[in-house]
Parts: structure tokens; sequence; C-alpha cells
């Protein structure tokens, strides 16, 4: 798994690439929560390469949306899978995020 | 109805009417002897009386002969010695008539000739209102030399009864005279003397004798003439002989005439206007008179001729009633006998629908190196409503168990009708959730009788081992594996209850050497004499040890029968025993997983190899991996103390359509199955962060489903594919 975060002025693009199983969401937890500070400005969930999401994995854009819903900013997921358009339809993600 | 049985009907009517005979004759025979008997006492009885009372009579009479005869004989030497003075001859004669109350006159009347002086010389004395009254006879008109009572004695030199006569001197009295010669010294006939008596006490005498209500009596002179007769005209009138002659058919009155004028004595029959009498006669000594009883036949044997009229009404009554008796047991023969045939056919019926019955089990089992199977059903009746059914379509062995409520007929009938509900639905429907269901509908929508059937229906994957199974109220089959155990059924209710009902469909991977015995409960509730129970205990015993399915059944069955000991069976008995030999597992899908989260990634690995054989889709793939990752990951995360080892167990199981996981850790109890459901449907602010994991494995799979046991902690995923 591996994340690279991108800042374009307001805009910072987090590409995420691999298997966002639960090892993989305990390993960048910290870095989320980081990412999560600045969740006042739009951040976009670059999920082109990612092949995979658990719950855990869920469970970190949900608190980025928290975050970003009491900062005023905004989660924009780009690019998903139909694996993970299907995991966040048995969600509810799709109705929570912005999806491009 | 059958010749034979027309000929048996007429050969008991035979029997019937000889057994009247029989009784009639028997009856009959000892009446006659009876009556034959009784008939010689009262004739020898009747004789005894009448010839008593004859004898009795002529002893009376005799009486009064005698006087008479004494009274003259006692006078006859003074009579003698009066001859000389023939003045003094009428004092003799007043002394007789005096002397003896019975003489009713008396005369000595001489010889003509005999004295010169007096030609003609008769003195008469006689009695009239209790004074003497001297007479003579000597007259012209009279003329007694020619008299009876004059010229007999001298005749016959002796004394002489005269015939009766009636004397109209002093009112029509019934006379008769004594009368004997009287010899002087030369010894030559001198005189008569004589005694009149009267016979009116004869008359009462004779005609008194009643030795039977309805007896005549009557005495004849030695002439025939009538002396005594109830018929009074007769009386001196007429001789027996004159009478006889105007009877027709009267030899016998002619041989009694003669008897009696001969002296005899005896009895004889007479039949008179067609009335039968008997006749006792006997003479009187010296008299010349004789003297019959005759006694109607009807007199003497009217009693036992009434006692015989009633004893043969009595017999007749008798023959009556047996004659009835025995028509109404031949009725009710024939009436058994068609109840007998009725119960005979009734039962002949039955064994037919029995074998029926049985016919609608099977009973050849599949030939197959991975199966196993035995299977029995005892009816307690001929009929009973246990059932069970197997056949195998697509390397799928569908089979079923059920006992319809109530027993019998009824019963049978409506476990021919699931049977063949069965066989309809199961033909083209594989799972058995929907089998059950499809049978509920269609048994319910008929039960008008309100009959159920508890109902176990199972399909085994023969490919996979894979079983799944539904049941509808019946009792729990039993798993064996390595150990014995009830199988964890839902009870659902039993077929034909509910229309509509949704049964509940289950599921369990069967493994090499697993096998299911599936019964009614006429196995554990076999009674034996006591009202004790067979049982589920004595039943695990029974299924001890591991042998061929037919041995098995057939252990259970003597355990039973030791068990009931001769106690008759009340209930059907089913068993139905499943062994699954299927090919051992030469992939094994089992992973084990250490408490280290880590061990994660070893998922997508082993579901892309328990699903290789398998054409699914990346998405449904994703989905697996994901689902089966959010209960690993629950485990590993929560299930054991942190800093402890635990393990958690994956076995996988596929068929063609279904993959089923089973995990089980030793950790401490968790059912995630319990945790409320996540609301997906809430805004970003009300969103739980919680709860997902679980949620997304509901969503994926078909079924989930937890249990504890052995203190593990065992989830179960199903997914249909």
């Amino acid at each position: 798994m591996e994340v690279n975060i991108t800042r374009k002025e307001k805009e910072l693009v987090v590409h995420l690439s691999g298997r966002l199983d639960t090892p993989a969401s305990q390993e960048i937890m910290p870095q989320m929560a980081e990412l999560a500070q600045e969740a006042g400005d739009t951040i976009i969930l670059d999920c082109t390469d990612l092949s995979y999401i658990s719950s855990s994995g869920l469970r970190i854009f949900l608190t980025l949306r928290k975050a970003a819903a009491e900062k005023g900013g905004r989660i924009i997921v780009r690019n998903i899978s139909n694996e993970i358009r299907g995991v966040f339809m048995m969600t509810g993600f799709l109705n929570l995020f912005e999806i491009q | 109805m059958s010749t034979r049985h027309r000929n048996r009907k007429v050969s008991a009517t035979t029997i019937g009417i000889m057994l009247v005979v029989v009784a009639a004759i028997t009856l009959e025979a000892t009446s006659l002897v009876q009556y034959y008997y009784s008939k010689r006492g009262i004739r020898e009885e009747a004789s005894l009386r009448a010839e008593t009372q004859l004898e009795s009579t002529e002893n009376k009479i005799m009486d009064i002969i005698d006087q008479t005869e004494a009274a003259v004989r006692n006078s006859v030497w003074i009579a003698r010695w009066c001859l000389d003075y023939p003045d003094s001859l009428a004092s003799v004669c007043a002394r007789i008539v005096m002397d003896n109350p019975v003489v009713m006159g008396s005369t000595v009347s001489l010889v003509p000739g005999y004295d010169r002086q007096r030609p003609l010389f008769a003195p008469y004395v006689f009695v009239k209102d209790s004074s003497l009254i001297y007479h003579t006879l000597a007259t012209p008109e009279y003329d007694y030399p020619s008299k009876e009572w004059f010229t007999k004695p001298i005749e016959k030199d002796g004394g002489y009864w005269s015939e009766p006569y009636v004397d109209t001197g002093g009112g029509e009295v019934l006379m008769t005279t004594f009368s004997i010669p009287i010899k002087d010294e030369k010894g030559v006939t001198a005189a008569v003397l004589t005694a009149d008596i009267s016979l009116d006490w004869l008359t009462d005498l004779v005609g008194n004798i009643r030795v039977y209500p309805n007896a005549n009596s009557l005495m004849i002179s030695r002439t025939g003439r009538f002396m005594v007769s109830k018929n009074r005209e007769l009386v001196m009138q007429k001789t027996v002989g004159e009478v006889v002659e105007q009877i027709r058919d009267n030899k016998s009155f002619i041989e009694l005439n003669r008897a009696m004028l001969a002296g005899e004595t005896g009895n004889m029959a007479l039949v008179f206007q067609g009335e039968k009498s008997y006749v006792y006669y006997r003479p009187v000594e010296r008299t010349g008179w004789s003297m019959c009883i005759v006694i109607p036949e009807d007199d003497i044997f009217g009693q036992i001729r009434r006692i015989d009229l009633l004893v043969k009404l009595f017999q007749l009554l008798g023959l009556a009633m047996l004659i009835l008796i025995l028509r109404s047991f031949f009725k009710n023969q024939s009436k058994y006998k068609e109840l007998d045939q009725r119960r005979e056919r009734m039962q002949r019926e039955l064994q037919i629908a029995s074998n029926i019955q049985m016919s609608m089990v099977p009973t050849v089992f599949p030939e197959r190196t991975d199966l196993d199977m035995a299977a029995t059903l005892v009816p307690a009746k001929e009929v009973g409503g246990d059932l069970y059914d197997f056949f195998i379509r697509d390397d799928k062995l569908f089979f079923c168990i059920g006992d319809v409520s109530g027993k019998g007929i009824p019963a049978s009938l409506v476990m021919a009708v699931t049977r063949t509900s069965f066989r309809n639905v199961a033909a083209r429907q594989d799972r058995p959730g929907l089998i059950v269901s499809a049978m509920n509908d269609s048994l319910s929508s008929m039960n008008e009788n309100n009959m159920f059937v508890t109902f176990f229906c199972g399909v085994l994957d023969l490919k996979n081992g894979y079983l799944r199974f539904c049941n509808a109220g019946h009792n729990p089959p039993l798993l064996l594996t390595d150990n014995i155990r009830k199988l964890k059924v839902e009870p659902n209710l039993p077929l034909g209850i509910i229309l509509g009902m949704d049964y509940v469909e289950q599921e369990i991977p069967f493994r090499y050497d697993d096998a299911l015995l599936l019964y009614t409960d006429g196995l554990t509730e076999a009674e034996n004499t006591r009202h004790e129970q067979f049982g589920e205990d004595r039943l695990r015993a029974a299924l001890h040890g591991r042998k061929e399915a037919v041995a098995h059944l057939e252990t259970i069955k003597q355990h039973i029968s030791v068990f009931v000991d001769g106690a008759p069976q009340s209930d059907d008995l089913t068993m139905l025993f499943i062994h699954y030999r299927g090919e051992k597992e030469t992939v094994p899908r089992h992973l084990t997983l250490h408490n280290d989260i880590a061990q994660i990634s070893r998922l997508p690995g082993f579901i892309r190899s328990v699903t290789a054989e398998r054409n699914i889709s990346p998405e449904l793939l994703n989905n697996l991996n994901l689902a089966l990752e959010e209960a690993v990951s629950n485990i590993i995360l929560y299930a054991y103390p942190k800093g402890t080892d635990g393990v958690v167990e994956i076995v996988a199981r596929a068929d063609r359509n279904t993959l089923v996981f089973i995990l089980s850790d030793s950790g401490k109890e968790f059912d995630p199955t319990a945790k409320e459901e996540v609301d997906i449907s809430a805004g970003v602010a009300e969103r739980a962060i919680g709860g997902l994991g679980i949620h997304l494995v509901r969503s994926i799979m078909d079924s989930i489903r937890y249990e504890r046991k052995d203190g593990k902690n065992i989830l179960i995923l199903t997914k249909h594919i």
C-alpha cells in the first residue's frame, strides 16, 4: 500500500495505490490523521490504483469525511473501480461522498 | 354368494330340522311311555275300584239275601210241624214278617190236594203301614199253584229266588220272593214257604254306586230283565236282550248280555254312540242277578288325557321355541359369517393397501461408492403414516422422512399424498427450503381433516458432501461424525398447517465418513411393558461404533426388540441412515491464521484457491475476500487478549452453487451476528464509524450463522453462487 499526497494550492490530491485492507489501514492511519487536520480544504482521494478496500479503509474515508464536514472542506473520491463502487454501494458511501 | 356357502347353509338347515325331529321324537316317546304306564295304572285302579264296589255291593245284597233265606229256613221246621194244623200256618208267616224287618210279606201255600179238606190253601201275611194284614192267595183269579215262586222251588227241590216283580198291591214296589218247599215227615212236598222282600233298597244301593262321576250301574235279573237302571222306564219292562237288539253294531253288547246271564265275573270295553266305556260285571250269588258298572272311558282317562294334552301343548311350545332359537341361531350364524367375510375382505384390502404403501418407499439403495444407505419402515398397523423417500438426481441425493399425525388408513392416505408431493416438487427443485415450502402449500390447501406431517427434507451434494436441509417440525436427525450429536435444526411448523409459510433452510458441510440417522418418534418412543420409552440415550448407545448402514439399523432394531420385550408396537417406526463416503478431499481447503493482523494478507490467496475451479466474477471474488477479511479481522483483533497467541481456523467448502466458510476460534465468546445493524442511510454527522465490517459480511453473504460450541466460536458464512 502506497500513499502519495500532492498539494496544489487549496487542493490536496491523495493518491492511494494497492490494497487498503486492515493491516494497510492500520499502517496509514497516522498519515491520514495528519491529513484530517487539513480537511478544511479540498481533499481528492485518487483511487485509480486502489484495488481493494475493507471496512477499516472505509473508516478512514469516513473519518476524513466527518472532519471535512466539520471544517467546511470537500472530499472528492476519484476513479473508483467497479469492485470498490460495489462496496460503496453496500455501505451507503455513494451518498456520503462526492465521486468523480 | 358362493356355492360352497349355500351348501353349508343348506346342511345347517338340515341339521336344524334333524335336531327338531329328534327332540320331537324323544319328547313324544317319553310322553307315550309315560302315558301308556299311567293309563295302565289308572286302568288298573279303575278296575280295582269298580270290582271292589261290585264286591261290596254284592256283599250288602247277600246280607239281605242271607237274612231272608235264614228267616225262611229257620221257619221251615215250624211250618212242617204246623202242616197238620193248617190254620196255624198264618201265624208262622206272621212270625217271619214280624221278626224280619226286610221281609214284607210271607205265605205258606199248600200243594194243591195235600189237604183233602183244603184243595187250595195259602194264607198270606204282609205289612202295610206298619200293621200286619192277613190275606189269602187261594183265590181263583190268582191261581197260586201256577206261579213261579210256587212251582220253581218244588221243581228244584230247594230254595228259589223268584224273578223280581212289581207288586201293585200297595203301590208300585219292586219285589222278589224267596221260596222253599216244605216236606212232611214222609218226605212229600206239602207246601211252599215264602218271604217277599222289597227291592227298593236295591235300587238305591246299586244306583248309588258312584265310582266315577259319570259312571252308571245297573242290575239285571236272571232272565235279563232290568232291575236297576238309571233309565227307570226300562226297569222290569224290558230285558237287556230287547234293548241290545236296537243297538247297531251290538256284538259287544250281546257278549256282555251273555256273560252276565251266565253269571260270569269280568270286564269288557263297549262302544256306544262313539263313546267308549268300560264295563265291570259280577253276579249276585244264588239270585241269578247280575250287576255291572259302566264307566265312560273319559271318566277314567279324562284327567290323564287332559294332562297328556297339557304335556303335548308344552312339548309343542318347547319345539316351537327350539325351532325359533335354531332359526335365529342360524340366521345369526350367517350374519356372523357375513361379518367374517367382510372382515376378511377388509383384511385383504388392508394387506393390499399395506403392500401398495410399502412399494411407495424405495427399498433398493443406490450402489455407489460414495454412499451407503439403509432404511426401514415398520408400521404399527397394516398401514401407517410414516414415510421416507430418496432419489438421486444430478449427483445430488434428495431424501426425506416424515410422520403423519394419527395412524391407520387416514394417515396412510396423507402419507401417500406427501410422498407424491415430495417426488413432484423435488423433481425440479434443488433447494430443500423451497421443496418443503411448496409441499406445505400443496398439503395445506387441501387439508380439510387438519392432519399434519412432520417432515425433514435434505439434499446432499454427493460431489462435495455439502448438505442443505429443511426441517418442518420433525425431530432432529442424529449426526454421526467423530461423535454423535443431534443435528441443529430450525423447529419450523409441520407441513399442512399454515398455507404460504416460509420454511428456513439450513446447511452443513458433510465430510467424508459423516453419517446421518433420520428417524420418526416411533423409535425413541417405543415402549416396553412398563411403559418406559426407548429414548435417545439407548439409541445413541445402539449407534456406537462404525459399520455398514444396514448393520446399524439391524443393531438398533435388535436393541429395541430386547428393550420392548414383547410389548406391542404402538407407533410406526421408521429409520433412514445415510452414510457419506465421498472422495476424501485432495486439496485441503483449510487455513489456519494466527491472531496477527498481518495474517489477513493470506486471505486473497486462500480465496482464489477455493474458488479456482469456479468461474466467478472479479467483483464476487473481491466481495468474498472482503467478507472473510471482515470476519477474520474481527476475531484477530478482538477474540484473544492482547499478547496471547490464538488461531482462527477457516474451512471452506464449495460446490457448484454454494460457497461456505466456517470460521472457528477458541477466543472469548463473541457473536458478531448479534451486533446491531448499522444505519447506512444516516448523514455524515450521524454516521457511526464502527459496524461497517459486520454490515459488509451480511450484505455479501447469503447467510451468516454463529454457534458457540465446545468453547469455540463458530461462524458459518454461506454464499450461493
